[in-house]
């Protein structure tokens, strides 16, 4: 199926920002309506003109906070748009769905959002169990935790590839590298080596805990509308010149290394074609990097490198600040803070708009100004996907 | 060493059902003829309800494999570290079983076990052996 016709056609206008990292006292829904508040207001737009509303995926209530719907967003932002909607897992649809509403002509701005106070309330990952007891049959192998199932693909992408903790250190130490540029990550300041690497303890071997993402309090959210109104605006903005969604809708034991038809394969591909983009075009990556391994997954499935290569292409030299494939400028969600997709989408936008600051691609030494970025976001265990090339607009 | 009950649906109850005969059962779809995992009321390949029973040998290979260091509950302070395994058996099925006793020793992706079991009072669970252990 192809989507050319949609190529060119949407922006993202507005990213919000709220205060994030250790932030106690304040709830989930708190950081959302921050967020989407400061991003109206990034956009230059009223919240009356906002007629669709999705949030990232729905989680247990923590920290004494009442459940966060997005009626509850909603309500606390004093707007009434004609769609709401909300994950109940981690899928990534809201792109399409955004679009969906964009083209047909449904709605005028949509707003996506994401806020947690899982720092403060130490959201626990691990779903396996509820009160003790079983929720399925994996904890009967004591497979628990998300991050198990990412370190069973590390591992074999390990036997197969040659991959190895030496790789996750490059990407690791990179991002640390991008994370001290940035004032607002959870990392300023903190910078890392291969010693503070290794000295990192085995959770899921052969993942260690600085190979996962930390939680964050905070939010994030953006909007999107068509070009046309980017254009009326008047600001700078970020246009989605190729988009692909795919899904693998197995449990995350059948998902395989190996597999040809890999979400991010598929929707990569049809990212690239849409966009008429080679990889050489592409001046940074902003992934999804739940895990440092997440980060060399995309990029190998992306077909940035030949996965027997990925010991010589995934270096710290290449991936960190001066490097000819900036990845994660912000720090990630390794180093910044976890919004989920809405970290690395909204770095694209503010590096295409030029407002990175001492991070700012084209600014800082060995540089160049960025004109296409490629982002990910990835749900669950590889197991949904989608990949934006946005373009600078304006 | 156990670590949970696991919650057994009406969907996976015959695999469960198999562990405790020391069975690996599963279904296999009458119509198009493909092993059915995870357990399901369709077969995801053709949609036909229609199933019988099939017992796989009790060999495979590692497809992958995690040393849990981290007890991700307090009940398992005691048991870390300790190994989770994909095994792939025959007919594209692939399940998760654990390696007791794991000394430190490598162990490799690909590399052949057998498939054996371990007995807990309500229920049994497949675990992994070496080839000729």
């Amino acid at each position: 199926m192809s989507f050319d016709h949609l190529k060119d056609r949407f922006a993202i206008v507005g990213v919000g920002y709220t205060p994030q990292g250790k932030i106690p006292g304040r709830t989930a829904v708190s950081f959302h309506t921050e967020a989407v508040r400061n991003a109206l207001a990034d956009a230059g737009i009223g919240k009356e003109e906002l007629d669709a509303l999705f949030l990232y995926r729905h989680f247990d209530a923590i920290a004494g906070d009442y459940d966060v719907t997005a009626f509850t967003v909603a309500e606390q932002l004093g707007v009434r748009p004609s769609v709401i909607g909300q994950e109940t897992y981690c899928t990534r649809g809201w792109l399409f769905n955004s679009i969906g509403l964009l083209a047909s002509g449904l709605c005028r701005y949509v707003a996506v959002s994401y806020g947690d106070n899982a720092r403060s309330g130490r959201r626990s990952f691990v779903k396996e169990l509820a009160g003790g007891k079983a929720t399925d049959d994996l904890a009967a192998f004591g497979d628990l935790s998300t991050m198990a199932k990412y370190a069973m693909q590390a591992r074999r992408a390990m036997d197969t590839y040659g991959t190895g903790p030496e790789v996750w250190k490059e990407i690791s130490i990179a991002q640390r590298q991008w994370a001290c540029l940035n004032t607002r990550a959870a990392m300023y300041g903190k910078p890392l080596d291969d010693e503070g690497y290794y000295a990192s303890a085995l959770v899921a071997e052969p993942l260690r805990l600085l190979d996962a993402t930390p939680n964050s309090d905070g939010g994030r959210a953006i909007i999107l509308t068509t070009v046309e109104r980017a254009k009326a605006l008047g600001r700078p903005y970020a246009v989605l010149r190729g988009f692909g969604s795919a899904n693998q809708p197995v449990s995350p034991l059948r998902i395989s290394v190996e597999d040809e038809d890999a979400a991010a394969k598929r929707a990569s591909r049809a990212a690239f074609a849409m966009a008429g983009i080679t990889h050489a075009d592409v001046d940074a990556c902003e992934l999804y990097d739940c895990f440092t391994y997440t980060v060399e997954a995309t990029l190998r499935d992306y077909g940035f490198f030949r996965p027997q290569e990925v010991r010589d292409f995934l270096r710290r030299e290449r991936l960190g600040p001066g490097g000819d494939l900036p990845v994660n400028t912000s720090g990630g969600m390794l180093s910044e803070a976890y919004f989920m997709g809405l970290t690395p989408v909204a770095e694209a936008v503010m590096q295409l708009t030029g407002r990175c600051g001492d991070r700012q691609l084209g600014v800082l030494a060995g540089t160049k100004a960025p004109s296409i970025i490629v982002c990910s976001d990835n749900g669950a265990v590889f197991q949904s996907h989608i990949t934006l090339v946005l373009e600078r607009g304006g | 060493m156990d670590f949970f009950e696991p919650r057994i649906s009406a969907d996976t109850a015959p695999f469960w059902e198999g562990c405790r005969a020391h069975e690996l059962r599963f279904q296999r779809c009458k119509h198009c003829g493909k092993v059915r995992w995870p357990a399901g009321y369709l077969c995801p390949d053709c949609l036909s309800e229609e199933s019988e029973p099939v017992v796989l040998p009790p060999e495979g290979t590692i497809y992958s494999y995690v040393v849990m260091h981290k007890p991700f509950h307090p009940s398992l302070a005691d048991k870390v570290p300790y190994v989770v395994a994909a095994v792939d058996l025959a007919e594209g099925v692939r399940i998760l079983a654990n390696l007791l006793d794991w000394d430190g020793e490598d162990l490799r992706c690909g590399m052949p076990v057998t498939i054996d079991w371990q007995d807990s009072e309500t229920y049994s669970r497949p675990i992994v052996k070496r080839k000729g252990e």
